[in-house]
């Protein structure tokens, strides 16, 4: 039998559409809730596929998968606190769209930019694979620190209002991420000796605290002073063509990006969005209005870390090496199916790879229909009383967090990290750098240092070249704000009447 | 999941209601055990090999014991806040945990985790180490690896500091005087990632990192560090057949609160002997790439002690 009709027939039967829809519906939902990420879903999910056919199972993990990446934005716009990691780049612009009243606008462009980033990424998944693996495998310690050098200058563009301040935060979020074991080492820092310690601060209690946490606290103490709760009522919700056509070059951008990062094993969506949304600003015409709700920054940001999907997916399936968290726990299941990731896979079963695309692409399509109606029915939450919202939000704040480790103390390290964030946002220092640092420090050192167990620090010039590239980027984004001042300076100097 | 737990809930609730009403109190230790649900601890998230084992074996027990057994992640601290928190609680058998090689290690690396701390109740899994070579490297076995690791000091990635894998490393320097520097990763597959793109001389991991790649022609494995070969990659001699007394491996087992009465003791001991025997639980276990090996409390007590010695000499040296 021809293998695209084999890989479609195996999901035309009624337990793997069942599967379908279920993972589909699990999806939206665990991507709102803050906290509980895509890969804790996938992974309880996980324990119940397993006796499954591998087309049902299938059908299930990547629905959730693929639907959870629509989900994770709307609580990045409408409250700012992000659903999962990856729509941390979401609250930059998206978040201040919905406190101009556009929040109706912001869901429906990062809907469409997140399909368009998923779409994308597919592409790259049915047409460039092999290609695409064997870049990947050329990312060891060296590249990779490039890399994550590159993402640091991110900081800059989000530190558009104070520089000094922006490079506080992400030094901050870099030193809070020292806490834990030395990567190369193992050996416990900061720990006091008490080994509750050693683990470090997590991560999603660091994100959840800073941004939702924060805001709740923020919005619980100000609002008296000034009605802070987005206007809902505001009817436009679908983008103009004007607005369609300013979104579609930093979507192109951004997602080719995120395309690239999601190859990348150990590099996924939360990287990819703030690099994404970094690439729309360069790019941009109106800079100025980044971050402060600008829908070319919402549609960068989350075209980026939605088009990491299939290069995740990529990876995976042609080297065996998992893209990102939730594709490790998706080799996994894969495994025990029976179908063995890696280079021959494309020759050997092809009609799992056409199964596989098939089941994202409904997704994609089914997930995109849902989110733009529920567009409506979101936006009415926030016509909610106030107190009711707050509520809301602490609860599954609480319970998300306290979820990825069973553990009372990582909820009151997320209760900590929003008194911190209220400290923070009082003096006028961002979250987002913090969290970028806090990602980022730890990959920068662990590559840096690992490089340096393989070769010497000449080799990043020498016979490196992605690395001197990427390092080169990296320098040149650095002081690209200053050229260009000057640059400008100095031709507005030479034609003071054309400026 | 969520049902189950509401019900087995709901289950224990009746049933702690039941034993209040008829009066026979909290003496515990009768031979009635389980009259509720078991708690698993896992000391890793949901969705990695020790949490797969675990939930397989918790499957497996359910049948066995007649109640629901509640999987439990407490990740964190390298797995000891899961190990210490069973320490903590009462040894009635209600609350186990799934150990893994690291308790046997931990103790060696500033951690109060020891395997003499608690009732170990039977070894259920084991999985081998491999040490691999990109497909290009000039050594094809075992002995020209080593013999050419005496001059020139070989990059051998592991899935991490202070992981089993970062020991076979150190164990094979060991055994035959190889010059090894170890290199972390974060994870097994990427350490076996930077063997595939020629980053590392070599990568010690378990086989299921390196099965597909193998039969791809991707890499090279060169030994497994265990007993006999691996019935997923037949063709990889061990490390014995080349001459080199080396065993090691990420093995499992499942441990208790120390001080279990016997009956309980005993109950969970026989149930895990059962469950390791179902289809159901070896399909996971040797589809995931490791064998099911199993250890009976004594032997196993035995073994994760003497495992536990030879760890701390791997470790300080």
């Amino acid at each position: 039998m021809n293998p695209i009709l084999e890989g479609l027939s195996a999901l035309a039967e009624p337990t793997a559409i069942l599967c379908f829809l279920i993972g589909l519906g699990l999806g939206l939902l665990v991507g709102v809730f803050p906290g509980i990420t895509i890969s804790m879903a996938v992974a309880l999910a996980t324990s119940f596929t397993l006796t499954l056919e591998p087309a049902q199972g299938l059908a299930m993990l990547l629905a959730i998968y693929v639907s959870a990446q629509y989900g994770d934005r709307i609580p990045s716009i409408l409250v700012n606190t992000p659903g999962t990691p990856a729509a941390v780049a979401t609250t930059l612009d998206g978040y201040p769209m919905a406190r101009k009243g556009q929040a109706g606008l912001a869901l429906s462009i990062s809907a469409i930019a997140t399909t368009v980033g998923i779409l994308m990424s597919m592409l790259v998944l049915v047409f460039l694979a092999q290609p695409i693996a064997a870049f990947a495998l050329r990312f060891g310690p060296f590249e990779m620190f490039a890399l994550v050098c590159f993402g640091l200058t991110v900081i800059i563009s989000i530190a558009s209002n104070s520089l000094a301040k922006g490079i506080f935060a992400g030094l901050l979020g870099i030193a809070l991420a020292i806490m834990g074991l030395d990567p190369i080492t193992g050996d416990a820092r900061f720990a006091f000796g008490q080994a509750e310690l050693t683990g470090g601060f997590n991560f999603i209690a660091l994100i959840i605290g800073l941004f939702g946490i924060t805001e709740v606290l923020d919005q619980i103490l100000t609002h008296h002073e000034h009605k802070i709760r987005p206007i809902s009522s505001l009817g436009r919700w679908w983008p103009t063509k004007g607005e369609l056509k300013r979104v579609a070059r930093p979507m192109a951008q951004s997602g080719g990006l995120g395309v690239l990062i999601g190859v990348i094993p150990a590099a996924g969506g939360d990287i990819a969005g703030l690099v994404g949304w970094n690439r729309a600003k360069a790019i941009s015409k109106h800079p100025e209005e980044f971050g402060k709700g600008s829908i070319e920054g919402l549609a960068g940001s989350d075209t980026a870390s939605s088009s990491t999907l299939g290069g995740a997916v990529t990876t995976t399936l042609s080297l065996g090496i998992p893209g990102d968290s939730v594709m490790a726990i998706m080799l996994g299941s894969m495994i025990i199916w029976g179908i063995q990731p890696g280079p021959s896979l494309f020759e050997r079963r092809p009609d799992i790879i056409v199964t596989i695309v098939a089941i994202m692409l409904f997704a994609t399509i089914a997930s995109t229909i849902v989110s733009l109606l529920r567009t409506k029915g979101m936006t009415k939450l926030l016509d909610l009383q106030p107190q009711w919202i707050w509520g809301i939000i602490l609860v599954f704040c609480l319970v998300g967090t306290y979820a990825t480790t069973n553990n009372v103390l990582t909820a009151v390290q997320m209760l900590l990290f929003g008194l911190v964030g209220l400290l923070l946002r009082r003096v006028g220092i961002p979250a987002g750098p913090v969290v970028l640092g806090f990602l980022l420090g730890p990959l920068a050192e662990a590559n840096l240092r690992r490089a340096m167990l393989i070769g010497e620090p000449i080799e990043f010039l020498t016979n490196r070249p992605i690395a001197t590239v990427l390092l080169a980027l990296a320098i040149g984004s650095l002081f690209w704000p200053i050229i260009s001042k000057r640059l400008k300076n100095r031709a507005a100097r030479r034609a003071p009447t054309a400026v | 999941m969520k049902r189950r737990t509401l019900i087995a809930t709901v289950a224990a609730a009746a049933l702690a209601l039941g034993a209040c009403s008829g009066g026979t109190g909290e003496e515990g230790g009768d031979s009635e055990f389980p009259t509720k649900d078991i708690t698993l601890i896992v000391q890793a998230a949901a969705g990695g090999g020790s949490d797969l084992s675990s939930r397989a074996l918790a499957t497996a027990l359910e049948p066995i014991l007649g109640v629901s057994i509640v999987v439990e992640n407490r990740p964190g601290a390298s797995g000891s806040t899961a190990m210490l928190h069973v320490k903590d609680q009462p040894a009635d058998g209600y609350t186990i945990g799934f150990g893994p090689v690291e308790i046997a290690m931990l103790g060696s690396m500033n951690y109060d985790v020891h395997p003499s701390d608690y009732d170990m109740l039977g070894q259920i899994m084991l999985g081998p180490g491999v040490l691999s070579v990109p497909a290009d490297s000039p050594y094809n076995t075992l002995e020209e690896f080593v013999a050419a690791a005496q001059d020139k000091e070989m990059t051998v990635a592991n899935s991490g500091a202070g992981s089993i894998w970062e020991l076979a490393g150190a164990s094979l320097a060991d055994e035959t005087g190889a010059q090894i520097k170890p290199v972390p990763f974060d994870g097994g597959a990427p350490a076996v990632a930077a063997v595939l793109g020629g980053q590392v001389d070599a990568a010690a991991s378990g086989v299921n990192e390196v099965k597909q790649n193998l039969a791809d022609g991707k890499l090279k494995v060169l030994a497994i560090f265990h007993s006999e070969r691996h019935p997923e990659i037949p063709d990889v001699p061990t490390a014995a057949e080349q001459g080199y007394d080396i065993e090691i491996g990420g093995w499992g087992g499942i441990y208790a609160p120390k001080g279990l009465p016997e009956d309980v003791h005993e109950t969970l001991e026989s149930a895990i002997a059962e469950a390791v025997e179902q289809d159901s639980y070896q399909e996971i276990i040797t589809g995931s790439g490791n064998l099911v090996v199993y250890r009976d409390s004594a032997e196993f007590t035995e073994f994760a002690e003497s495992e536990a010695e030879r760890f701390a000499g791997l470790l300080e040296g």
